[in-house]
């Protein structure tokens, strides 16, 4: 999607003769308002701060709102608002152009953090080498790492992570094919583990620098 | 790590299915996911029973899984929050802005 193009059944936000599944008013309250705290946490993972969450819920609402209409199936009516919050965050980071261009995906596909523990071996007397290794990091450590991962990735993690979400519910978000939907959750989570090891490389606990 | 007797990674390839490591190790996320089936699922449940290396990958992936999952945190609708969004739904559907509140 590019930014400007409609949001989804935005199309049909000012044709209320449409004839589609929702109503206007009442119904979109009731329909998509139990979605709230699920958006809410979805939100403030994807952006790291209340304030931005909180605006960035919002303007999936108005914006679902504009689309209402639009939606045929109201019991798809999750899905739905997460395509929209999802793609907000999309065009967002593309107009502040804060998002980190996708790397080398030879190179990611390759990384694995289990081996580099293995090879580096940062607790020589440990028995449990991985198991202390991870041991090192804070909650907050996570939350960043998740937050430096461009957004191709980023937001289908934390709707693994956060919300269980099914891969085909992840297709319907993503608005993209089951295939890759699987790439881009391999590469993520390869993604995650070079910024894990990039955290404890800053932290002295390692040493191997990754180009 | 998860121990299975059996050969290490590369040892004896033709007792390890038809998968090779690199491609075993590329459908593990789904694997932890639920989201392979059929052929696929049985390939690498076939590697997995051959190749001891591969399984302590995939319970090291597991474990990570579990551990970024419980260090996402709670992540509680701030008060307010559902009444200003009702507002500005009523605000949008009455055709005003709503922004001045």
């Amino acid at each position: 999607m590019q930014p400007g193009d409609a949001y989804p059944g935005t199309m049909s936000a000012a044709d209320p003769d449409r004839g589609s599944a929702s109503e206007p008013g009442r119904g979109f309250e009731e329909l998509t308002l139990p979605h709230l705290k699920s958006l809410y946490r979805l939100a403030i993972r994807l952006t790291g701060s209340a304030t931005s969450a909180e605006d960035l819920v919002q303007e999936t609402y108005l914006k679902a709102l504009q689309a209402f209409s639009g939606l045929r199936d109201p019991g798809r009516a999750r899905p739905w608002l997460f395509q929209i919050l999802s793609r907000l965050v999309t065009d967002r980071n593309r107009a502040d152009r804060r998002e980190v261009p996708i790397e080398d995906t030879h190179e990611l596909d390759r990384f694995s953090l289990y081996d580099r523990i293995a090879d580096e071996d940062p607790f020589p007397y440990s028995n449990r080498l991985h198991d202390d290794f991870l041991a090192q990091f804070q909650d907050e450590d996570v939350r960043r790492a998740l937050l430096g991962l461009p957004e191709v990735y980023r937001v289908p993690l934390v709707l693994v992570y956060a919300e269980e979400m099914s891969y085909r519910e992840l297709a319907e978000v993503l608005g993209c094919p089951l295939g890759t939907v699987m790439s881009r959750l391999y590469r993520g989570r390869k993604a995650l583990e070079r910024e894990l090891w990039e955290c404890a490389r800053k932290r002295g606990l390692v040493k191997t620098w990754i180009p | 790590m998860g121990v299975r007797p059996q050969a290490r990674a590369g040892e004896d390839m033709d007792t390890m299915s038809r998968l090779s490591c690199e491609r075993a190790v590329r459908q593990f996320f789904a694997y932890l996911d639920r989201a392979l089936s059929g052929e696929p699922l049985e390939a690498l449940e076939a590697h997995l029973e051959a190749c001891l290396d591969c399984c302590d990958k995939l319970q090291f992936s597991r474990q990570l899984d579990a551990f970024v999952k419980g260090r996402l945190g709670e992540a509680p609708l701030p008060e307010g929050v559902e009444a200003r969004i009702r507002r500005e739904i009523a605000a949008a559907q009455a055709g005003t802005s709503g922004s001045g509140e």
